[in-house]
Formats: C-alpha cells, sequence, structure tokens
C-alpha cells in the first residue's frame, strides 16, 4: 500500500469494532481508502475517517465481556442488588442507621475543615499574579540573634533592581491615625473605622475593585478612598464621590473612589484608603524621619522571579543602605501569599505558623474519614454471617464472585451516596455555628469549578476502601458451607482483622482525646498565667490630643468616683509592646553587646494602675521628679546589665542621659509564646501618650464606664469614646489558639462519637453471636457477672492494646507542639490516665448495657430457637 | 411474520445484490446502486441495510478468498436466499398490481 490511512482512526476502529465483523468493514473503507488516495490523499484521510465515524453505532461496537459473563450485570441482576441492598437496609435499621451516621458524621466534619482550609490558604490569592507580590521583611541581629518585623524602612530605594515594578507602603495600625472616627453627617455621631495609609502603586498591584470613582484614587493630597461598606454606613449610600470627610478636626478628604468591600480572604483588612501624606500631616512627621520610619511593604516584580534571588537584591545598595547596614538590618523578600499561613518567625527563620493548625486539622479529616471506613468495615463484615446464606444461594444459581463483588461494592456505594448527601445538608445546616465559632464566614461551595470531580473521586474512595474487604471476604465464601452456616473457620481471619482494625480506630480515639486534652491545659495555662500585671477591671481609652492637654483634670474629675481606682497614661500597652530599642548603653557595656530592650513611655500611677510589682527604689512620683529623666527597669533588665544595685545608676537611651529610680518584677511583654524580654519605663509627658487606662474597682465594670463615658463628653464632645477591655485584648491575641482549641474539641468529639458507633456496632453482634453460649452458660449456673466479664474482656484487651499503640505518638507530638511556647506546661501525665480510664469506663458502660439484656433474658427463649 | 416488511433502501439493496450475483460485498453493492441510481450511499449505511436484511433472512453471506486488494483482508460475500428472492417477487408484483390499477386518466395527466 502506498498511501496509508490515519492510524489513529484505524486503531479507533479497530478497538471499538466487533471482532466478527472488523475484517470486511476494515476491508472495505481501505478499499474506499485506496481508491480515492490515487487522486486525492487529503480527500481519502477524510473520507476515511468520516467513514470510521460513520461505522461508529451501536451494532457494530464490541461488547468488553463474553457473552456469558455479560449477562451478569445485566439491568435485571443490578434491580436485584438494589432490591436487596434496600431490604438489607431497612430489615436491620439499627445496623443500618449506625452506619450511615457514622459516615455522615466524618464526611461532615471532613467538609467542615475542608471549607476552613480552603479558606485557610486562599488568602491573597486573588490578586492577578499573586506569586509575584512580596512583602518586604526585616530582620535585625541583636546578641546573636534575630529579631523579625513585617516593615521595610520608608524611603527603600528599590530603583536598583530592574526586576520589581511596583513598590508601596502599607501603614497599618488598630489605634489612632489607622482608626479613625467619621461622621457622614456632622449631626451624627462620630463613628470608627479602620484604615491604611498607602501610595497609588497599591491599586495597581492589589486588586480592590473600585465601584465608583477614580481608578487611580490617592494619587494627590487629601484624597480618600472607601469601602462600599463604609459608604453606607456613612451616607447611607455608595454614590458619595466628591464628598468630603473630616480627619480628625483639621483635615478634610475629598472621597475620590468607592471599593468593593475588602475580600475576607485578605490579610490586608481596611475600609478605607489615604495617600501616605496625609498619615505624615497628623503624625507630624518631617520628611526626614518619615524616610527613616519603617513600615510594612509591599513589591510587585514584573516577571516570576525567585524570592531567594530578590531578597539577595534587596540586601544590597541602594536598597539597603548604609546605616542600616550598620544598625544590622538585612531585608527577606517574602511571598505575600505566604504571610497569612507562614507569618511565625524565629531566629530570623520562618517557622510556619498558623500553616500548623492547617496541617493539623487535614490530619484531623483523613483520619476521622478513616475511622469512619474503619468502622463500616467493621459493622458489614460483623453482618457476613447474616449475608452469608444470601451469598451461598446466589452462588449456587450461577453468581460469579466477580458479581458478589460488584454487588456489594454498589451497596457500599449506596451507602456512602446516602451519607454523602445527608453530610451536604448537615453541613449547610451546621455552616451558620461553625462560622461563629471560629469567627470566620465561610459558605459551602462545594458545587463550584472543580470541587465536583474531587467529590467524586473522594465518593468513589471512600466507597472503595469501604466496601472493598467486606465484598472480598463475603464473595469468597464458599455456598456448600456457607448455606450449612458453618462459617467459624473461615470468618476466624476476619473477626482477627476486626479486632485489629478496632484497635487502630481506639488509638486514633484515645490520641485525639489526648492531644485535645494537653491543649486544653496549655491554652488554660496561658489564660491564667500571671503576667506580671493585672488585665481584669481595666479599660484602655483612645485619647484625642484635645483630651490629653485636659488630661490633669479629666484625672480629677474620674477619681471623685469611687468607682474608679486608678488613671494613667501610656505610649505602649505592656500587654503587646511595640517599642524595642537596641540603643541602651550603660557604664560598662562591651562594645559589640547589642541587647533588646523593650521599652515603656508612662506617667505617674503606672505601677499602682498595672499592678506591677515594685522590688527597689520607688516609682514616680510628681513631687520629686524634677528632671523627668527618671526610668524604671525590670529585673531581667538589671541582670542584662549587670547591675547589682542598680538603684541610682545613670544609663543612656538613645541620645537621653537618664537615671534609675526602682526595679520592678520581671512581666510579660509578647505572646506568651516567646521569652520575656528586659524592659525599660521612662516618663513621658501626657501629650506624647496614646493611650489611657483606667483601672476600677471590680463588680463595677458598668457604674466605671457610665462614669468614663459621662466625663469624657464632657471634655471631648465632639468625638465618640472608643476604648477597648484589657482582658479582651489578651484574649484577642490568642484567638488563633483559642480557635483552634474549640475545633479541637469538636473533632475530638465527633472521632468519639465514631468510636463509640464503632464499639456499639461490634458489642451488639458480639452479644447476638454469643446468645445461645449465654444460655447455656446461664442454665450451668453462671451469674449475671461472669457473662459482663466474659463479654467485656475482649474489649478491655483491645483498649489495651490501643493505648500502648497510641500513647508514645502523642507523646511525641504533644511534646512538640508544647515546645513552640516559651512558657508551657509540664506534659500532663494526668490526662493519658484518665483518658485511658474514661474509655475503658465508657466501653465497659456500652457492652455492659448490651450484654445486660442477653445475661438477664431466659436462657429457655434463646435456646429454644431451632 | 414481524420483520418481512421491505423498506425502499432494502428492495434496492437487495435488487442490487441479486444483480451482481456472485460477487455483492459492501463497496460493491454501494458502487452500483450509484451507478444504476445516481444516490450516493455511506459505505456504514450499505452495511447496515445488509446486516439487517440477513438478519431477516433474505440474504446469506459467505467470507470470499483473501486478495490482494484491502490488505488482503476477505470480502463477505452476500447471496439471495430462497426468502429474499421471494420477497423481490413479492415486492415487484405488488407493485406492478398497484400500477396497473392507476386509472389511465390520471397517468394521461401526469404525462402532459
Amino acid at each position: 500500500m502506498k498511501h496509508a490511512p490515519p492510524k489513529w482512526a484505524d486503531r479507533f476502529l479497530a478497538w471499538y469494532c466487533r471482532h466478527d465483523l472488523l475484517e470486511e468493514i476494515q476491508g472495505d473503507v481501505y478499499e474506499l481508502y485506496d481508491r480515492t488516495a490515487k487522486q486525492n490523499k487529503r480527500k481519502a484521510d477524510f473520507t476515511f475517517v468520516w467513514n470510521v465515524l460513520r461505522f461508529f453505532r451501536w451494532k457494530n461496537i464490541h461488547k468488553k465481556k463474553s457473552s456469558y459473563n455479560n449477562s451478569l450485570i445485566s439491568s435485571g441482576m443490578v434491580k436485584n442488588i438494589f432490591k436487596v441492598a434496600i431490604r438489607n437496609f431497612l430489615s436491620q435499621p439499627g445496623h443500618s442507621f449506625l452506619s450511615v451516621f457514622g459516615l455522615t458524621v466524618s464526611f461532615v466534619a471532613a467538609f467542615l475543615i475542608m471549607l476552613w482550609v480552603m479558606h485557610e490558604t486562599s488568602f491573597d490569592r486573588y490578586h492577578d499574579d499573586s506569586q509575584r507580590i512580596f512583602k518586604v521583611m526585616s530582620h535585625v541581629e541583636s546578641n546573636g540573634s534575630f529579631e523579625t518585623y513585617d516593615a521595610a524602612s520608608f524611603g527603600i530605594d528599590v530603583s536598583g533592581i530592574p526586576e520589581i515594578t511596583k513598590q508601596a507602603p502599607v501603614i497599618t495600625g488598630d489605634r489612632w491615625p489607622n482608626v479613625l472616627c467619621f461622621r457622614g453627617d456632622p449631626k451624627n455621631d462620630c463613628i470608627y473605622i479602620t484604615g491604611i495609609y498607602s501610595k497609588p502603586a497599591l491599586f495597581e498591584m492589589l486588586n480592590f475593585t473600585i465601584l465608583r470613582g477614580e481608578k487611580n484614587p490617592i494619587d494627590r493630597e487629601f484624597t480618600v478612598a472607601i469601602s462600599e461598606d463604609m459608604a453606607n454606613r456613612l451616607f447611607n449610600s455608595i454614590d458619595v464621590i466628591g464628598k468630603t470627610l473630616k480627619i480628625d478636626l483639621w483635615y478634610e478628604a475629598t472621597i475620590t473612589a468607592v471599593f468593593k468591600d475588602v475580600p475576607t480572604n485578605s490579610s490586608l483588612q481596611f475600609d478605607f484608603v489615604m495617600p501616605v501624606g496625609v498619615f505624615q500631616k497628623l503624625r507630624g512627621f518631617s520628611d526626614e524621619s518619615l524616610a527613616n520610619s519603617f513600615f510594612s511593604a509591599l513589591i510587585k516584580t514584573g516577571s516570576d522571579v525567585n524570592a531567594e534571588v530578590l531578597t539577595a537584591k534587596l540586601n544590597t545598595a541602594p536598597a539597603l543602605t548604609e546605616s542600616l547596614k550598620r544598625d544590622k538590618v538585612s531585608y527577606q523578600a517574602f511571598p505575600f501569599t505566604d504571610w497569612r499561613l507562614k507569618s511565625k518567625f524565629e531566629n530570623g527563620k520562618s517557622v510556619g505558623g498558623k500553616i500548623q493548625y492547617v496541617t493539623l486539622f487535614i490530619i484531623i479529616a483523613i483520619l476521622v474519614l478513616a475511622m469512619a471506613v474503619i468502622n463500616f468495615v467493621n459493622l458489614s463484615t460483623a453482618r457476613a454471617t447474616n449475608r452469608a446464606k444470601e451469598i451461598g444461594i446466589r452462588k449456587t444459581t450461577g453468581a460469579l464472585r466477580s458479581g458478589i463483588v460488584f454487588q456489594f461494592l454498589s451497596e457500599s456505594l449506596v451507602i456512602v451516596f446516602f451519607a454523602f448527601v445527608l453530610a451536604v445538608i448537615a453541613t449547610q445546616l451546621l455552616l451558620p455555628y461553625f462560622n461563629s465559632m471560629i469567627g470566620e464566614t465561610l459558605s459551602v461551595q462545594l458545587f463550584s469549578g472543580v470541587i465536583p470531580v474531587y467529590l467524586l473521586a473522594f465518593l468513589i474512595l471512600v466507597a472503595l476502601a469501604a466496601g472493598l474487604y467486606p465484598a472480598l471476604v463475603m464473595s469468597s465464601f464458599q455456598p456448600a458451607r456457607a448455606l450449612k452456616g458453618e462459617l467459624s473457620t473461615r470468618a476466624s481471619g476476619v473477626k482477627y482483622l476486626r479486632k485489629v482494625l478496632l484497635v487502630v480506630q481506639l488509638s486514633v480515639s484515645i490520641g485525639i482525646v489526648i492531644f485535645s486534652g494537653v491543649i486544653f491545659n496549655q491554652l488554660d495555662f496561658i489564660i491564667h498565667k500571671d503576667l506580671g500585671y493585672d488585665r481584669e477591671n481595666m479599660v484602655r481609652l483612645e485619647p484625642t490630643y484635645k483630651l490629653l492637654k485636659q488630661y490633669d483634670a479629666f484625672k480629677t474629675e474620674l477619681l471623685k468616683n469611687h468607682a474608679i481606682a486608678s488613671v494613667t497614661a501610656t505610649n505602649g500597652n505592656p500587654l503587646s509592646l511595640q517599642g524595642h530599642t537596641t540603643g541602651v548603653s550603660w557604664q560598662g557595656k562591651s562594645e559589640d553587646t547589642r541587647v533588646t530592650f523593650q521599652t515603656l513611655g508612662g506617667n505617674y500611677d503606672l505601677v499602682e494602675t498595672f499592678g506591677f510589682k515594685l522590688l527597689d527604689g520607688r516609682v514616680f512620683d510628681p513631687k520629686k521628679d524634677t528632671l523627668g529623666n527618671e526610668v524604671m527597669i525590670t529585673k531581667e533588665a538589671a541582670r542584662v546589665m549587670s547591675m547589682t544595685n542598680p538603684i541610682g545608676e545613670k544609663i543612656t537611651i538613645g541620645s537621653s542621659q537618664c537615671v534609675i529610680i526602682g526595679v520592678l518584677d520581671d512581666f510579660h511583654t509578647e505572646s506568651l509564646r516567646n521569652e520575656k524580654l528586659p524592659v525599660v519605663i521612662y516618663r513621658q509627658s501626657v501629650l506624647q501618650c496614646s493611650a489611657i487606662y483606667v483601672k476600677y474597682q471590680s463588680e463595677s465594670t458598668q457604674q466605671a464606664m457610665e462614669i468614663v463615658r459621662a466625663t469624657y463628653k464632657k471634655m471631648e464632645p465632639d468625638f465618640t469614646l472608643n476604648y477597648w477591655f484589657q482582658d479582651e485584648t489578651f484574649d484577642n491575641m490568642y484567638k488563633t489558639e483559642t480557635t483552634a482549641s474549640y475545633m479541637v474539641v469538636i473533632f475530638t468529639i465527633i472521632s468519639l462519637v465514631i468510636a463509640v458507633i464503632g464499639v456499639v456496632g461490634l458489642a451488639t453482634y458480639n452479644v447476638i453471636r454469643k446468645q445461645k453460649e449465654i444460655g447455656i452458660k446461664r442454665v450451668f449456673g453462671a451469674t449475671v457477672t461472669n457473662i459482663l466479664s466474659m463479654l467485656t474482656k475482649e474489649f478491655v484487651i483491645i483498649i489495651l492494646v490501643a493505648s500502648v499503640v497510641a500513647i508514645p505518638f502523642v507523646w511525641y507530638s504533644a511534646d512538640r507542639w508544647l515546645s513552640g511556647f516559651a512558657y508551657r506546661i509540664n506534659m500532663p501525665w494526668m490526662i493519658y490516665i484518665t483518658t485511658f480510664a474514661g474509655t475503658l469506663l465508657l466501653i465497659a458502660l456500652i457492652v455492659g448495657l448490651q450484654g445486660f439484656k442477653a445475661a438477664n433474658s431466659n436462657p429457655v427463649k434463646t435456646l429454644r430457637s431451632e | 411474520m414481524k420483520g418481512t416488511y421491505l423498506g425502499e433502501l432494502e428492495e434496492l439493496v437487495l435488487l442490487t445484490v441479486g444483480i451482481l450475483y456472485p460477487e455483492a460485498y459492501g463497496v460493491g453493492v454501494m458502487d452500483e446502486i450509484e451507478k444504476q441510481t445516481g444516490r450516493s450511499l455511506n459505505i456504514s449505511a450499505v452495511h447496515a441495510v445488509l446486516t439487517r436484511l440477513e438478519e431477516k433472512g433474505f440474504l446469506k453471506s459467505k467470507m470470499s478468498e483473501p486478495t490482494d486488494e484491502r490488505g488482503g483482508r476477505r470480502k463477505r460475500i452476500f447471496l439471495l436466499t430462497a426468502a429474499g428472492k421471494r420477497a423481490l417477487e413479492e415486492a415487484n408484483e405488488m407493485r406492478t398490481q398497484l400500477f396497473n390499477q392507476i386509472p389511465r386518466i390520471a397517468l394521461q395527466f401526469r404525462l402532459a
């Protein structure tokens, strides 16, 4: 043959065509092909393909199986299988309920976790080319270790790095001037709204949809872009372009754009954006001091660039200036999309962060699913004896093994699908509660994009995992024996496997229970840990400049009331001190020592208000403090500076000379994940303070707040009082941990439920199987206790083995988790014992209840059957 | 008997098989129909009709000796069965009978 038809079409023909027809059909199309190919090869090719396609008819398609095998999976067969499946399902409602319920519960758990994980991993990925956006991190070396900050110098010069096409600082914060009081109508009370300051490039770099107004809204002074929500709250409309907003009392900004509310899966959350210039004016920064300040910074590259390459370039001039180099600062380009999950740094290296919880919950989801599948396998094989006769009959009437396997697999697929549908509904119903518990706004997006494909794969996988083993076991029954009811010899292997599976399942449950117990103890420890100062009955007020000017009068006014215990003003919150300095020097400090101190500036009554413990010396005193250079230090600071008698010693902070007047006991200034740092408390004039703290008598919160509110209104009528309770602020610091612990509790309960289902199922089955044995034993005089102990013995051994398997695993992983905290509990071994004892008791109870009925029933009744 | 009804295309194919005796096979039938009537059929359609006729018992088939053509593949040669012959005769007879019943006037009108 000179010409050959398209190979693929030929192969396709050979693949689908019935073998007895292939020769003539192929012959004919070849003949036609040859005929045309002599004139026109392309036309011949085309006709060939066309003919092959036209031959693709039902009649010509060959059926895979031989005709005998074919009849096995006929529609009649399928009908019968379904009928039997439904009858079986209904004939043992309790059993079926357990199977479906176990699967449903685990599916719900898996779905909720999946939704949460999808939400967490979707953070900041909705921006165009999100892999090209980086945050600039600064590592500062001090004392041989690195402190990491989510910031870069405002004046960072990236012009020497051609890859970087866009760059913008993002000034965030949780107080003035990021939180400002706005009013849409001068008559209304003002509303506090949080926003950011940045440069126009921000809107080019990140996708924030502009609904109204300019595409590049903050390109000139005193402009503001606001969110849809903010527009609605202030003006009840989003058509507000051109309106002006008052910024504090002195400035006004024109609204140039309204953008769509920032999505919940954005790590940057804000309701307004203003140019940095406004920030500069509000804070009164000079150009120079602004350029030297550090703010969170974003950069975007024009092409895909490796983070390491970019980091290297950021650490060369002009990006990293000589003076920064001298201060031992180095930059790092950190992928913006990793920020949400991997923002924890230790000694200059990213050490994960929330990703640990994501992984933890993925593992929990897999374990919970595995447990449910194991349950299903256990419950199905336990029922094998009931189904043995059916299988025997099927086989004698000519069923092949493959047919039986198919039957059981499709049965499990039906049950899995049923559970799946229930789970989807349940997830939908439970989601609002789940959301309010974890403080997120997840929505069910199970049926968008490629997810249905995964779900289908997941369904089939679960159905296979759950159905394959029972199918293989049951299909292996020999009909003659099965019909006679002799299964014990064959089933012993099954029984053994069932026990192994139960061991696996119980060890997972025990493991999860213990681990969550440890997590709970640690969180409890943190929340109740003595921080070195009080956080109860204290409220932090946001002062305005006007209020600070009247601070003394405000304080006197407040203290006239018995409900108010004391008042002070500071420039930082001891719960999370922002001020860090390496610029402290003292006598005898060697040249290359670099120690990071935390600083807190405050006014009189600071020690009394916060409840710090004074160890030596005195506190700030208006009568004695004449120079305004007095400082107090903590014990740790004294140790670092190796001073045995620090009172009266002189130290230099930056360029100012200070004298130590008091030593305080150490206190925590950050999350308990980190060590206590040395602290210097200096006296700061009230006008430079950022917060007023009011301590009130316990049990008088409401009264105290009324007084505070009224006094504030009198002194600062233009603004609404903005305040935070200290203990709530503290709780918020551990939000991730608290959320995680709630979730852990829920999934602990779920895993327990599934384990209980497994045990109940097996115990019921055991009792039924041993009914005659129990009857005979009773006849021969066994007591109820004898019988119960016989029934429980098996389970006790299983629990023992499960504990032995689980405990080392949990010990290791719990210890690793705890080691992430600088202040941690010792391994709470009591939890191990109580969990073990609790499980034992629970299972004894379940088995006991099941057995009690059997043990108490009249033996004559059980023995009389047959 | 159900299925003995002969469709128009079936009749055509059946006739062609008769014409080509004893060398009627797929492509041959297709070509002959095109030559005689000008109707061009797809080969798969011809096959479908041939198999249907065989199922109805109007045709029988056997495989030919392999030839050099068609890459050495054999042809399926179709032959008329007695039933096939009778079906053709019946169809022909019925047609003539019906034709003869048409009033002359109608035919004249048509021809005019």
